[in-house]
């Protein structure tokens, strides 16, 4: 029984389909690339998984549960985080509170509480507070903990949004072009980075990725859209082998 | 310890609001009017930063939300006939408060609703048009005293009154908005679509927001009322609720003592400039646009530059 998986899913914006019945499934610890040309639906699909736009037709099970009709923040709860293509990092919150927010849901005191401090909520909010310390030591993110996360520079930027996702605790997490803007030598940081992350958080993960040595370097599987279309799947060696896909990256090197 | 600093905050300000009291007679009727007025419009402020400021809902209806509180408490003590002074005015009092409170945020229920679909000016005019409603309403209801307005109304708000709920109401803000709950506002108001991802229910906060900050407005209308002792719905205009937003923009959204002081200021602003009567509107606005145009991020913590006067702003070259 695959942790997620999405049976002929399709996505209609008026007349342009971004996605057409996708199939495609993801088991407890895989590490799966998502690859294709601009424009052909990886986006669009990490938008349906995480209940940003609702598929037109077809089925999403994650555990077990539908995910068709959820709401974003539900979608997290069950879980399921995600980073952006263009970063999107709260502008007013530090490092701090970027990771704070996203443990909201480990807190179990409400509005009343927070705003009368009572002492049930102390003890929560210590709790968290050691929490985002354990977090941000474990990336090397401590020295950072006071900036404004939207200051730091582009790597340590993608990397807080990483953080934040595996805040929420996740059991499948969402990369889309974790390594865009980045250069060698961050790339091969984010690269050790999400191998640290898999062993140590235990989640399965599928990248959106368009630098085929990242791709190539860490995924067990791929799967390639083109047009909204699954062309196809399979190791890395068998997609680079693929004519379609070759086809599809009509003269670039895959 | 960090932790005990908002209780003893509110413990001092509690006292100082006691010793205020015992001063309070010796002050002119004036200046003590004045007090008031500005007590009255930090707490409508403050409750405006609430929706604007923290979770970044552009609303223009907050006299809307003060009319409703004013009238609510205006007819409770009315029909329990309390005389201001007698020991039974004090629970009457805040019993009427927190009936204008409650009859208020239900108000900043039913605007919020709408505040889940819309934004940015969407959003602005929805709530203009709300606050408006809520007067045309009261306008045409006989038993408010309809457009003559309500009259009679015992004069039971204070120093003491005003400044209590002050303190009550920062500490409660200071406390929400640095609990992880609250700081859930702030990344609603920076990306909604973010704040999603990592599970804040975004519907919720927004909800949230605009009935507490309404409870607060109404607890304003009702010290208000109290205080004034005849509203009627002209009071309640969309003009008042611009100069609530004024303060807020002025005193920097979401800046909780920026907010205060900024309140504070552009209450004595138009009473200092009396004197000069028939100019007084012209140079109230004249310095709002100077205080727009030089502050640079926020109005206190942010900068002032005067360069920005002639400087084109960033985004525009
Ligand atoms: N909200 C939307 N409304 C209309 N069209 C959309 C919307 N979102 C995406 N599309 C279209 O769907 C198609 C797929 O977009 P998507 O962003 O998923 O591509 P992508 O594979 O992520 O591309 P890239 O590599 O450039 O990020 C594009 O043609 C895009 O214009
Ligand atoms: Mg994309």
């Amino acid at each position: 029984m695959p942790l997620l998986s999405l049976n002929n899913c399709t996505i209609q914006f008026g007349g342009l389909v971004a996605v057409s019945e996708l199939i495609l499934d993801v088991n407890a610890n895989d590490l799966i690339g998502l690859i294709g040309p601009n424009g052909a639906g990886k986006t669009t699909v990490f938008n349906m998984i995480t209940g940003v736009y609702q598929p037109t037709s077809g089925e999403i099970f994650f555990d077990k549960r539908n995910l068709v009709g959820k709401k974003p923040h539900q979608i997290s709860h069950i879980g399921i985080a995600r980073t952006f293509q263009n970063i999107r990092l709260f502008p007013s919150l530090t490092v701090y509170e970027t990771v704070q927010v996203a443990l909201k849901k480990n807190i179990s005191y409400g509005f009343f509480h927070a705003i009368t401090q009572f002492d049930a909520m102390h003890r929560q909010e210590n709790r968290i507070k050691e929490t985002i310390f354990e977090i941000l030591d474990f990336f090397g993110l401590t020295r950072f903990k006071d900036e404004m996360a939207t200051s730091l520079p582009y790597g340590f930027q993608r990397r807080v949004e990483i953080v934040r996702a595996l805040a929420t605790k996740p059991r499948l997490l969402l990369l889309d072009e974790p390594a865009a803007g980045m250069n060698p030598s961050e790339k091969k940081e984010l690269m050790a980075l999400i191998s640290q992350v898999r062993e140590h958080y235990k989640c399965a993960i599928l990248l959106i990725e368009h630098d085929m040595k990242v791709v190539m370097g860490i995924c067990e599987r791929i799967a390639v859209l083109d047009y909204g279309i699954k062309i196809a799947e399979g190791s890395p060696h068998e997609v680079q082998c693929n004519p379609h896909v070759i086809e599809a990256y009509l003269g670039e090197q895959v | 310890m960090k932790c005990h600093l908002p209780k003893l905050y509110l413990l001092l300000s509690l006292i100082l609001c006691g010793i205020i009291l015992i001063f309070e007679k010796n002050i002119s009727p004036y200046y003590y009017q004045v007090i008031v007025y500005i007590g009255i419009n930090i707490i409508l402020a403050s409750s405006l930063n609430i929706i604007n400021g923290f979770a970044g809902q552009f609303s223009l209806g907050h006299a809307g939300f003060m009319a409703a509180g004013a009238y609510t408490s205006a007819v409770i003590t009315s029909s329990m006939h309390i005389s201001p002074g007698s020991l039974a005015s004090y629970p009457a009092f805040l019993f009427s408060l927190i009936c204008a409170g409650i009859i208020a945020s239900l108000f900043g229920l039913m605007v919020g609703i709408p505040s889940l679909r819309l934004k940015g000016d969407y959003l602005a005019i929805t709530t203009l048009g709300f606050g408006e409603i809520i007067r045309v309403i009261i306008q045409n209801l006989d038993f408010l005293g309809a457009a003559r307005g309500f009259t009679g109304i015992a004069k039971l708000s204070d120093f003491f009154w005003v400044f209590g709920i002050i303190s009550i109401l920062i500490f409660l803000v200071y406390n929400l908005i640095n609990s992880t709950y609250g700081k859930g506002f702030l990344a609603v108001r920076d990306d909604e679509i973010a704040a999603s991802a990592v599970g804040i229910d975004v519907t919720r906060y927004k909800v949230i927001a605009f009935v507490f900050g309404a409870f607060f407005a109404g607890i304003a209308g009702g010290l208000y009322a109290h205080f004034v002792t005849y509203i009627n719905p002209s009071q309640f205009g969309f003009l008042r609720s611009f100069e609530i937003v004024v303060m807020v923009v002025v005193g920097g959204m979401g800046n909780i003592i920026g907010v205060i002081i900024s309140a504070a200021i552009l209450t004595i602003l138009p009473e200092a400039l009396r004197s000069i009567a028939q100019y007084r509107m012209v140079i109230y606005a004249l310095l709002l646009v100077i205080i727009m145009l030089l502050r640079e991020g926020e109005f206190l913590g942010g900068r002032f530059n005067i360069k920005r006067l002639w400087k084109k702003s960033p985004a525009e070259t």
